[in-house]
């Protein structure tokens, strides 16, 4: 792009017009079309999209490394101005590796299982650089303690099995960063790893550029995790980049239908079920083989002209007043930014809970495992999975079940279900204690009352037999209608139900998307008259934009049958959006329960209040605190002593007498239902700050080119605490949700200061323009320091005084209605 | 003695000849299979290699073989023609004895080579699968629960398989043809024990899937109770009202021993897909919609089990036919002038210093069977992990 012409520096990488086709049985798969992308020196680019966008094939092609069906059919990659095309295999494998290194999201991939990690690192400078073995060693530990892992000398003598997933990925990278590459690609390096752990990582990577100079490309379908880590973005769809551009000008106002839609469909701190409720974005992504002409995206798309659109392939097209911004869409200029698709949703009634359906009460699910065998019973050790475990759900509610991997939600879920039956206290549902009852003791009526929809949409239907049978089966154990002809019609019935065509009856599961599978296991759960559904992260398998449909079309059922919801996940952004209430597990433990705003505004639980801080947010308007949690996740096997978390805790010298190490803390109670398990006096968490808030003033002019306002970058975060208040208006584009003009601003500042107990100290500063620098006052609160990272880089400086007056300019554009 | 014999051009187009049906046969089946390969799924996909097509081609050869034995041999497989002793291929049979051509010459006993093979495969191509099947039936009955409870129930099973396939196989056989033995009816015992598991195995199948359905299961359960206790009679105690069915003592030891044998591994195997198979969430949705767990075993995870059975049934096809004939070779089992692969083969190897060609017809036959079988498996494999 003509960016390497304006700019004196020489790229680190050139990818002009690069087309990668794989050649498989059944002919060409043109897996990456006409992509082109520049990387300066210590820059990181994002490339986002969807599964199966192309997005690793660009790296794997980066990197020459398609397998022997892949081949570039077109265009060229210049690594420092020269054409990797033209080089031999000998200085191709001199650069791989060396210059430019990958990291992949499995870190096992890239680790030798049988040798130990300081063995390992050491052979990097010893191969590439043939330094002395002393050498070596120190540079392998200094590397260590640079990925900021603790005790480099024990990590240099463990074998990578010793290590967690995360350790496992630092070590990876350092690795990588050993043979001092240039450039460094990245490719989901965060997916399989816990999102407290992501954040430490993401940490990590975000300083690499400055520390190193490593120019970086990040490949990612997580629109949040780009903003944290990169410069500037390239958005994919179906093989071709769509639009690419500085975060900032894309984020704030892409110029491309896609990478609206899927900005509106992902949870924002602005989404609110009821008023402003995600927009999916219609069908879904083509097969590489029917690509329609013209627009790939165009089937899909609202502002599709005929004849216009997929008349001829279209460019990558400049957009006025951005630097590097570009657009694949010919239309861009025409289309209203701020309008909402037809036939999005409008806001609903918010719903009202009803009387009590599930109550569980100091449930404990303990596991014995080792021992058994023929030969023998041996004792073996207990698992507490679950600790008194005590909450309740009413009709009509969606309660979130929120933590993170082994924190014993599905134990929950199986214990609520009868897969498992509890070790002590009680569950009941109705008017029927159902803990010790295991499912094949259950009556029908209880069966088919608690029903689940699993996480995994390719693993959730039987391959082997029809969709509609597998409805049908249901139905027939859950006695609904008399005879097949009955359940048959019923099976069709759920099928419109689910938004689905009844010609998918006859489908086998193979020949269904992810997403339809999900709607399928939907229609499975709400077949019986389910009172209470447990969603175990039923859409963090999907792609971002099937999510929200799915998404959507689970509360509207819900909705319509006033149905109990318990929504597992450990992705808060969506439990904020869907969830009424929130019950946060960590190691077997609530750790803390309230309302959905209780729990999103201090006080919090230092686990939430990390947990919080770890979602990436895919708002450049949003201002959040970093706190990077130490350590891993401890095994349930071997739990800590005294507070589960407290070998993570930052706020544990806070507690006097060792307390935390000791003592499990008690539930306490922090009023109307809010409750935390933590030894934490009144006074700590009355000076607990929200971890995220809004930059309103960025908010009120974000997506305005360059030229319009030319330099508003200085602002003052605003004061709203957590995003339990509502977002800032916004004047053009991202999420332009019906309801986004209704509030005026009095209304705004009027409804946040009732929702939260600190406000009052704040209120001044919150409905202040552009008020003095508050983060500097409120930063004095803040008593600890070791992981406290100072707020990301989406944080504007505070210092800095403001240059204009937000409320004209925020008059001046146009208002939707 | 004075043999005419005809030129080995005319044996060679003889013997194409004498396949005619078979040839008509595959052209027919295979042709038509190509044709329509994109519509007939995994067996389809065979057709895109080398190595599916070869595979299936050998396969069906030997199974068109068997079904148009007697329109293929020459000569009755049994019939002793005297002066055609040990001929060499391509003898002329005296004009007293029928005439005709010993078209890969005559056997110790004056028997024509060519026809015993052609006749041979019937056998093989007869007690082979039907064994195999068995042993899969009584392998997955055993195999489903070991590996969906785990636990004792596994244990134990695990240990009896372990035993049997810790047993030298030869030795085994020896041991159940021993006439102390059949007297004891031990053999009989057994395949009253293995023949009663596909009978409980449909029985269950049909139950635990049609249960409230009373319009079916009555009629299913039936079914499987009147056409499995016939067979049962027929096989176990040769006791076909119909007389169409029958076991003679020889292939029902044989019948007992392969399936004995064969059943272990079929179990291990399932065993194994099973513990893998039961961690899915549709498994999970089964139960949580109440379903009992032989409902689970059979109609959740059997049919996604199904890959990797039908390639070990091809494999085990193959390695039967090579037991058999391992059999007939030490004189085990089938009766001494049956005409299998490998008593032929047996036959032939006592006077393989003066005589090669009498053991050579049988020995390719099985050769080819067994490769065939592997080609096939080794195909549906690949193209079974291709999606
Ligand atoms: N080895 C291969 N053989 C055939 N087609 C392939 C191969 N690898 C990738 N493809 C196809 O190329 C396209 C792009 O795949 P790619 O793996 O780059 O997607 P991705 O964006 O990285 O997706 P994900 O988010 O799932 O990792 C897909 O349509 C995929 O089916
Ligand atoms: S080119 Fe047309 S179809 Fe494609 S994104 Fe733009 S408006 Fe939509
Ligand atoms: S009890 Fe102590 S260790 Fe546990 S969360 Fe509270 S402060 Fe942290
Ligand atoms: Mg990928």
């Amino acid at each position: 792009m003509n960016e390497a012409v304006r700019n004196p520096e020489e790229p680190i990488i050139e990818i002009e017009n690069l087309s990668i086709s794989f050649f498989t049985r059944k002919g060409e798969i043109p897996a990456v079309m006409d992509f082109s992308c520049t990387v300066m020196p210590g820059e990181a680019m994002g490339i986002v999209g969807e599964s199966g966008c192309g997005k690793s094939t660009v790296s794997l092609g980066i990197m020459r490394d398609l397998s022997n069906i892949g081949k570039i059919v077109g265009g060229r990659i210049k690594f420092r101005g020269r054409d990797m095309g033209d080089m031999s295999e000998e200085e191709l494998r001199a650069i791989r590796g060396n210059k430019i290194a990958m990291i992949y999201q499995e870190p096992m991939a890239s680790l030798n299982p049988a040798m130990k990690i300081g063995q390992q690192l050491m052979e990097v400078p010893l191969i590439h650089d043939k330094v002395s073995n002393d050498e070596a060693y120190k540079r392998a530990r200094d590397m260590i303690a640079s990925v900021k892992l603790p005790d480099p000398e024990r990590i240099m003598r463990s074998y990578p099995h010793q290590l967690s997933g995360g350790q496992q990925q630092r070590i990876v990278i350092a690795m990588a960063l050993l043979s001092k590459p240039a450039l460094l690609l990245l490719d989901e390096p965060t997916t399989a790893l816990d999102v407290t752990v992501e954040a430490g990582i993401v940490q990590l990577v975000k300083g690499l550029g400055k520390e190193f100079g490593t120019s970086m490309i990040f490949v990612s379908h997580n629109l949040g995790l780009i903003l944290e880590t990169c410069d500037r973005i390239t958005v994919m769809y179906s093989g071709e980049a769509v639009e690419t551009g500085k975060i900032k000008d894309v984020f704030d106002r892409m110029r491309h239908p896609y990478t609206q839609g899927l900005f509106r469909s992902i949870p924002l701190p602005g989404a609110d079920k009821n008023e402003r409720p995600l927009v999916a974005i219609p069908g879904q992504l083509p097969l590489p083989q029917d690509r329609p002409k013209g627009c790939n995206f165009g089937p899909r798309c609202h502002h599709f002209v005929e004849g216009v659109c997929n008349a001829a392939e279209i460019p990558m097209i400049p957009v006025d007043g951005h630097e590097g911004h570009f657009s694949r869409c010919v239309r861009f200029n025409e289309i209203d930014w701020a309008a909402m698709p037809p036939g999005a949703k409008k806001s609903s009634e918010p719903v009202k809970p009803g009387a009590p359906v599930l109550k569980v009460t100091d449930m404990r699910k303990y596991y014995n495992v080792g021992g058994g065998g023929m030969f023998g019973g041996g004792a073996g050790r207990t698992v507490k999975a679950n600790e008194t475990i005590s909450f309740m759900a009413r009709e009509s509610e969606t309660v979130a079940i929120v933590g993170e991997s082994g924190c014993g939600k599905s134990t929950l879920a199986k214990v609520l279900l009868g897969l498992e039956t509890a070790s002590a206290g009680s569950v009941t549902l109705g008017n029927d204690e159902i803990q010790s009852t295991g499912i094949e003791n259950r009556s029908v009526g209880t069966v088919s009352a608690i029903q689940m929809v699993f996480q995994n949409p390719f693993d959730t239907l039987n391959p082997s037999h029809s969709v509609g049978s597998q409805i049908i089966r249901t139905l027939e154990k859950f006695k609904v209608g008399k005879n097949t002809a009955e359940r048959r019609q019923r099976m069709l019935e759920l099928l419109d139900l689910v938004k689905l065509p009844r010609a998918f009856a006859e489908r086998k599961p193979r020949q269904l998307s992810g997403g339809q599978k999900q709607r399928i296991g939907v229609a499975r759960a709400f077949s019986g008259a389910a009172k209470v559904v447990v969603a175990d992260e039923p859409v963090s398998a999907l792609d971002v934009s099937v999510q929200a449909a799915v998404t959507e079309l689970l509360m509207d059922i819900q909705r319509k049958n006033k149905t109990t919801m318990l929504f597992i996940s450990h992705d808060l952004s969506v439990v904020r959006y869907i969830a009424d209430r929130v019950v946060v597990m960590y190691l077997g433990h609530i750790v803390e329960q309230g309302t959905t705003d209780q729990i999103f505004a201090p006080p919090y639980h230092p686990y939430t209040e990390a947990l919080l801080s770890a979602i990436p947010i895919a708002d450049t308007s949003v201002v959040k605190k970093h706190i990077v949690l130490e350590g891993d996740i401890p095994s349930a096997m071997n739990p800590p002593s005294g507070c589960p978390f407290q070998t993570r805790c930052r706020y544990k010298s806070l507690v006097p007498d060792n307390l935390c190490e000791t003592q499990l803390p008690p539930l306490k109670d922090l009023g109307n239902g809010h409750a935390s398990l933590c030894w934490l006096a009144d006074d700590v968490l009355a000076e607990m700050e929200p971890v995220i808030s809004f930059d309103r003033d960025h908010a009120a002019h974000e997506g305005e080119p360059e030229d319009v306002v030319p330099h508003r970058e200085r602002s003052v975060p605003g004061g709203d605490p957590g995003f339990a208040a509502p977002p800032p208006k916004r004047p053009r584009g991202k999420r332009a949700a019906p309801a986004a003009g209704r509030l005026g601003d009095a209304a705004e500042e009027a409804e946040s200061r009732g929702r939260t107990r600190r406000q009052e100290t704040r209120d001044e500063s919150g409905g202040q323009k552009a008020g003095a620098p508050r983060r500097t006052e409120n930063s004095t609160v803040a008593p600890f320091k070791q992981a406290e990272a100072g707020s990301g880089r989406q944080a504007v400086d505070p210092d800095a005084p403001s240059a204009f007056e937000p409320t004209e300019k925020e008059n001046g554009k146009p208002r939707r209605k | 003695m004075n043999l005419e014999f005809v030129g080995a051009t005319q044996i060679v187009l003889g013997i194409l000849a004498r396949f005619w049906p078979v040839w008509l046969s595959l052209a027919i089946v295979l042709g038509a299979s190509y044709f329509y390969r994109k519509k007939l799924g995994l067996y389809g996909q065979l057709f895109s290699t080398g190595v599916g097509i070869a595979g299936l081609a050998i396969c069906f050869f030997w199974l068109f073989t068997a079904i148009f034995a007697s329109r293929i041999a020459t000569f009755d497989p049994l019939a002793q023609v005297a002066v055609l002793k040990n001929a060499m291929p391509g003898a002329i049979a005296p004009e007293t004895s029928g005439g005709g051509v010993y078209l890969l010459g005559g056997d110790n006993l004056a028997r024509d080579v060519f026809s015993r093979m052609v006749f041979g495969s019937q056998i093989v191509l007869i007690i082979a699968p039907a064994a195999t099947l068995f042993a899969l039936m009584v392998g997955i009955t055993l195999g489903l629960p070991a590996g969906y409870y785990g636990g004792r129930i596994d244990a134990l099973l695990s240990f009896l398989a372990n035993l049997v396939l810790a047993f030298p196989v030869i030795l085994l056989f020896y041991l159940l043809v021993t006439p102390a033995i059949v007297e004891m009816g031990i053999p009989r015992w057994m395949a009253g024990v293995f023949f009663l598991f596909p009978i409980v195995f449909f029985l269950t199948l049909f139950w635990t899937r049609f249960k409230n359905r009373p319009d079916r299961i009555w009629l299913y359960m039936g079914l499987t109770i009147v056409i499995g206790g016939w067979i049962y009679a027929s096989l176990v105690f040769n006791a076909d009202p119909f007389r169409i069915l029958s076991l003679t003592p020889n292939q029902l030891n044989i019948f007992a021993a392969v399936v004995f044998a064969s059943s272990p591994g079929v179990f291990r195997i399932v065993r194994g897909l099973t513990m893998d198979i039961k961690t899915r969430d549709y498994v999970a949705a089964a139960q949580t919609r109440g379903e009992s767990p032989w409902y689970i075993m059979l109609w959740e995870i059997l049919p996604n089990a199904r890959g990797p059975l039908i390639v070990d049934a091809c494999l085990r096809i193959g390695y039967t036919t090579i037991l058999l004939g391992t059999l007939g070779y030490f004189g085990l089992g089938l009766a001494p002038e049956s005409p299998d692969w490998g008593t032929a083969i047996k036959d032939a190897s006592r006077l393989l210093r003066s005589f090669i060609h009498p053991a050579l017809p049988p020995t390719i036959a099985l050769m080819s069977f067994v490769l065939g079988l592997n080609l096939l498996a080794d195909s549906l494999r690949e193209q079974s992990m291709k999606d």
